[in-house]
Formats: C-alpha cells, sequence, structure tokens
C-alpha cells in the first residue's frame, strides 16, 4: 500500500469578493497516495483551482485541514510555507516563465532559490530539459519558443528541484491540440516511468480521462470519483 | 539562495530596463556630483587659505594695537618702548614693535612705487615668523648696519614676469611726506637693499608680506620721527589657550584697557569655522538633490515592483522566501545607488577640477590690496581636495538614501501574497 501523501479534512476557502463571502470550497476531503495521477474535473468556478493553489501552499485555507506528508500545512508560517514550495512542482495554465531568462535559465531559477551551485544547476537543468525534448533548445528565450515548448520548459521547471508531487494547473489550456497530446504523453511517461505523483486540474472531459483517477468537482465540493 | 544567486537576479533585472535604470543612476550621479565637487572645492578652498595664513601668521602670536581692534581710531599711543614692557611679562619671548608708513620709493632706474615702509627689529622679526621673513637673495642683517633695508618678492619682482626692478646690492631711495611738520617736510631715506624675501603669498597680519620694504626699527624711529608704533607683535611661549588668554590679559592691564589684543590662533579658528559652516551649508544643498534622486529612486521600484508582481508571485511559488525578494529589491537599489555614487564621485571630482581651472586661477580669487596692517600681496591658488572622509561618507550617503528610499517597494513586493501575484494582470 502506497503512503499517503496529500490528505485534506474538510478542507474550506472562502473568498471575500467586495463584502460578499464566496464560498469556493465547502468540506473537501480528498486523499492523494504517491505515484498517483488524479485529474480534477469540474467547470469554471467549482473550486478545483482553489483546490489546486491551497495543495500547492500558494494560498491558505480559511477552516478545515491539510496534510502535506502528514504536516498540517495550516499551522506553518510564511517561512515554511516557502520551504515547502520548494518540494512542490507547480505548472500554470500561463507557463509563467520569467521571459528575460532562456529555457535553461528558467529551469535553474528554482534551483538557485534552493541554492544549489551554478554547476551543479546547469548541469541537472540541461538533463531536464534533454527529458522533456528540448535538448536543442535550451538557449531560447521562452519568447523564441512554441506554446508546447513553453509548457515543457515549465514542467522541466518544476522537476528541478525532486519534488513529492507535481500540480498542473489547465496544462494544456493555452496549447493548440497536438502539441497538448505531446505534453500529455510526457506528463503520463513522468508518473509512469519515474514514478512521479500528478495531480491535474482541467475542465476538459478528454484529457481527464488520461488520468487513473477522476475526482468530479462541483460548487465547491467533490461529487464524484472514478477510477481508470 | 545563495547571495551571488541574488545579485545576478537582480543585475538581470536591471539590465531589462536599462534606460530606466540609467536615469534612475543619473539622479544619484548628479546629487553625489554636486556634494562632491561643493565639498572638493571647499575644502580646497580652506586648505589654501589656512595654508597662505598659517604662513603669515604664528599660532603663538599676539597682535597688540592701539584702540578698537585692527585698524581701529589711534587715540591712545601705542609706544615703542611698550614693546620692551610686554617682553619682561610672563610667557612671553618676543616681543616686537612695528611702525609702518606708506611711502614711494625711487627705483635705481627712476622709476617710483607705492609701497608699505616697516620698521621692525630684524632679528626678533625673524624669529617670529622663521618661516616668511626669510631670504631669497642675500641675507637678512640681524644686527643691521645703517642702511642695509630688506624688500618684499614683489617690491623687487612686481609682475613675476622677470623683470627685477632691483637686486641685492641696489641702493633705493624711500620717499616720505612728513605731515605733522609744518611746513610739509620731504624727507629721503637712502637704503641699500642687503636681502629680497622670499615669495609669501596669501594673507598676513602682523607677519611679512611681499610687497612691503623693511627698515631697522631704529631707523624708522628717528626717520619718521616718532616714537609710536602701529602695532607690537608678541611671541608666546606655546599657543595653549590658557596662555594666549592670560597673556592677552595682562598685556591690557598693564598698557591701561586701552589696546586690543588680536591673537592669530582666533583669528584662524574664526576662519575656519566660517567655512565649515559654508561648507556644511553647500553640502545641505548638494544633499537636497540626493533627496529628489531617492524619491525618484523610490517611484522607479514601485512602478517596477507593480509590473513585475507576477514575476514576484512565481519566485514566490518556486519557494522564494520573503526575506529574499526583500533582498533581491534592495540588491537592485543598492546596485544602481553604488552605480551612481562611484560615477558621482569621479564626475564631482572631476567638476571641481574644471571649475578650479576656469575660476581659480590666482589672479581672480582673494585679491584684497594691501591695507594698513593687513595684506593680501598674491592671489591664491586652490586645487580641490578630495579626502578619504568625503569619498567614504559621499559612498555611504549615496548608498543610505537609495536603500532607504527602496526599503518601502521592496518591502511591499516581499509582502506580496504568491496567489494574488501570479492572478495580477
Amino acid at each position: 500500500m502506497a503512503k499517503t501523501i496529500i490528505k485534506t479534512v474538510d478542507l474550506r476557502k472562502t473568498y471575500m469578493q467586495g463584502k460578499i463571502p464566496v464560498e469556493a470550497l465547502r468540506e473537501v476531503n480528498l486523499e492523494v497516495k504517491e505515484g498517483e495521477f488524479l485529474s480534477v474535473l469540474g467547470p469554471s468556478g467549482s473550486g478545483k483551482s482553489t483546490l489546486l493553489n491551497l495543495i500547492g501552499a500558494l494560498d491558505k485555507p480559511t477552516g478545515g485541514k491539510l496534510f502535506i506528508e502528514n504536516i498540517d500545512v495550516s499551522a506553518l508560517n510564511d517561512n515554511q510555507l516557502a520551504d515547502l514550495r520548494m518540494k512542490i512542482g507547480f505548472v500554470f495554465q500561463f507557463f509563467n516563465l520569467i521571459p528575460r531568462f532562456t529555457a535553461r535559465e528558467n529551469v535553474e531559477l528554482p534551483m538557485s532559490i534552493a541554492g544549489l551551485s551554478k554547476g551543479e544547476r546547469r548541469k541537472r537543468a540541461e538533463e531536464l530539459l534533454q527529458m522533456v525534448g528540448l535538448a536543442s533548445r535550451m538557449n531560447h528565450k521562452p519568447t523564441e519558443l512554441s506554446g508546447g515548448e513553453q509548457q515543457r520548459v515549465a514542467i522541466a521547471r518544476a522537476l528541478a528541484n525532486n519534488p513529492r508531487f507535481l500540480l498542473m494547473d489547465e496544462p494544456t489550456g493555452n496549447i493548440d491540440s497536438k502539441n497538448a497530446y505531446e505534453i500529455i504523453r510526457l506528463v503520463k511517461r513522468l508518473n509512469e516511468d519515474k514514478g512521479v505523483t500528478i495531480i491535474m486540474v482541467t475542465h476538459d472531459q478528454q484529457l481527464a480521462t488520461e488520468a487513473k483517477r477522476i475526482v468530479y468537482m462541483l460548487d465547491g465540493m467533490i461529487v464524484r470519483e472514478t477510477v481508470n | 539562495m545563495r547571495i551571488i544567486d541574488v545579485f545576478s537576479y537582480a543585475f538581470s533585472a536591471i539590465k531589462l530596463r536599462k534606460l530606466r535604470a540609467g536615469l534612475t543612476t543619473l539622479g544619484v550621479v548628479i546629487g553625489i556630483a554636486a556634494i562632491v565637487a561643493l565639498l572638493s572645492i571647499t575644502q580646497g578652498l580652506q586648505v589654501a587659505i589656512s595654508a597662505q595664513l598659517q604662513r603669515g601668521f604664528a599660532t603663538d602670536t599676539l597682535i597688540v594695537t592701539a584702540g578698537g581692534g585692527l585698524g581701529g581710531v589711534n587715540e591712545f599711543n601705542l609706544l615703542v618702548k611698550d614693546a620692551q614692557t610686554i617682553k619682561e611679562m610672563d610667557n612671553v619671548t618676543a616681543s616686537i614693535a612695528v611702525i609702518q608708513r606708506i611711502c614711494y620709493i625711487r627705483m635705481p632706474n627712476g622709476q617710483t612705487r607705492r609701497v608699505t615702509v616697516t620698521g621692525v627689529d630684524f632679528a626678533a622679526y625673524r624669529e617670529i615668523y622663521s618661516s616668511a621673513f626669510a631670504a631669497e637673495e642675500g641675507e637678512i642683517p640681524l644686527n643691521p648696519e645703517d642702511d642695509a633695508i630688506v624688500i618684499g618678492k614683489q617690491v623687487s619682482n612686481p609682475w613675476g614676469n622677470g623683470t627685477i626692478l632691483c637686486r641685492t646690492g641696489d641702493t633705493l631711495e624711500i620717499l616720505w611726506t612728513n605731515t605733522t611738520a609744518r611746513p610739509l617736510r620731504n624727507e629721503t631715506y637712502v637704503g641699500r637693499v642687503a636681502a629680497v624675501l622670499r615669495e609669501i603669498g596669501g594673507f598676513t597680519i602682523g607677519g611679512p608680506s611681499d610687497n612691503r620694504i623693511y627698515i631697522p626699527i631704529s631707523k624708522a624711529q628717528s626717520f619718521f620721527g616718532t616714537e609710536t608704533c602701529e602695532m607690537i607683535i608678541v611671541k608666546l611661549r606655546n599657543d595653549d589657550r590658557a596662555t594666549i588668554d592670560s597673556a592677552a590679559k595682562a598685556i591690557k592691564e598693564a598698557l591701561g584697557g586701552r589696546v586690543s589684543v588680536t591673537s592669530s590662533t582666533a583669528i584662524l579658528n574664526i576662519i575656519s569655522s566660517v567655512f565649515s559652516t559654508v561648507e556644511l551649508f553647500l553640502a545641505g544643498i548638494a544633499a537636497i538633490s540626493l533627496l529628489v534622486a531617492g524619491i525618484g529612486i523610490m517611484n522607479i521600484m514601485i512602478v517596477s515592483v507593480m509590473e513585475r508582481t507576477r514575476e514576484i508571485g512565481i519566485l514566490k511559488a518556486l519557494g522564494m522566501k520573503n526575506h529574499q525578494v526583500l533582498l533581491i529589491f534592495l540588491c537592485e537599489a543598492a546596485i544602481i545607488g553604488l552605480l551612481g555614487t562611484l560615477i558621482g564621485i569621479g564626475a564631482g571630482w572631476s567638476l571641481a577640477q574644471i571649475v578650479l581651472r576656469i575660476f581659480g586661477s590666482s589672479d581672480r580669487v582673494g585679491i584684497i590690496r594691501q591695507g594698513n596692517q593687513a595684506g593680501v600681496s598674491n592671489g591664491i591658488t586652490i586645487t580641490p581636495v578630495l579626502t578619504p572622509t568625503v569619498i567614504l561618507g559621499a559612498l555611504v550617503f549615496g548608498l543610505t538614501v537609495t536603500m532607504v528610499f527602496a526599503l518601502y517597494p521592496a518591502w511591499k513586493a516581499s509582502k506580496l501574497k504568491p496567489v494574488d501575484a501570479l492572478r495580477y494582470e
């Protein structure tokens, strides 16, 4: 039995939109085991991105508990959250690469934050870019890369610090279908060959079915779960 | 995160906005350059003037004049023999009377010039002003023969261009109109030049000057037919404040309180304190321009933080801590501040050189023509002075101003919530 890596207990998140409270998450209970490939499917506004932001320690819950590797995340301070984020790989819909850096420098960035030496960073960045199939595009800046290529750089960056799990927020939302297919193949390969735990948020039914397990969300709650 | 990486990250952000960073730096450059230029000019001026003063001033001397201070109205007559009285007082090592008259002299070539003729005891005068009352040519006679005279450099070589009007061994005629005799009488004193003084330059109060002629005091007394003198120069055992004060008091009492006693040290102190005030005032004005530059930095950085909100979100999502974000922004400001300050120091120094080259030549600065007691024979040449203190001060000040004004925007950046920052468009 694989060990539980993420566990939420009655997780809540309420935003204030002006003066009106908006319940983005209400009592979400989810458990993710090591090595899983989970997709969270739901229409926009269902709370799936909010859930991902909470798991990624980018935001703080307003109620309930969130455990990552048995650590209660809601009890952590800013510095501890930053340390936690370093162990989580995040892939965004809009890639969020630093435009002035080359692909390699972008992949090096999280390792630079982690305090690795220039030599180590460079070597690992090159390995990762090779793995995502961008060995020949390493010294290109994001503006010189296609959407699919940029997202592959972002995946390489997310993997840089050997994260416990990978969070993907609509990873193919901004990419044409052919490249989207390439991305999803890469993600599956990471999960199957390298054993990387992956949680992917999407509103694309077809994409979601690529995962081993699908969680359906609606109005801030998990309404259904299927296993492929 | 390693400090070198923080630095190179900050540097990459600056490089991206070269024009903006350049203009921000320019603000710092101008502020620092203004401070450095003003300080090095005023310090140069101060050094030049005090060097001149110190030559004509001996710090351990007092100058006794009749009445109310230098050049005051003489109702009371200071007598030559008063010098002897003062000499016997405590703490006094020498005391000499000085008689001064404006006369005409006839040069060997027949030309006449107006000069101040000063009667002093050569030996004692030499003792007090050993560096200034020194011969360049000939020798100052310590027991002067009857007709020996000593002339200032400008008397011999008035234009400084090699035209020598008289030299050692020449005979000069001193023409003086006795206005107290009825009818007025023209007197002539024939003197032989025993020595030409080396160039002194600058101010002097009581001390030797380039455009005077010196004759022995006894000769002055008989030639000018007087027992009174214009001033008595008193040399003290040392230049301690206590010594100066007590001697000044004693002299005043001894002469019935009708003299004024001026200490060279006091004059020097007044002059240097005036300079310090001027310097502080000018530096203050220059500092304001640096403050303006600081506000510019703050403005630019606030805009920069706003523009880079998303980038800050990415950095935080990748695990960067608040203090590291703060450090990156402060580092950007520090690079601009350091660069601006270093260029500013160089620019200020060059500016000072240029300004002084244009305005600081010796015939434009500080000419006060000879008066009765104080006189300037030459202008003074000023070279800017850049002390390590000014360099260090400029560095510290420049960096501090930049950092202080960068602190708020950097702090604001560091406090951004990652999820909000990432959502920022």
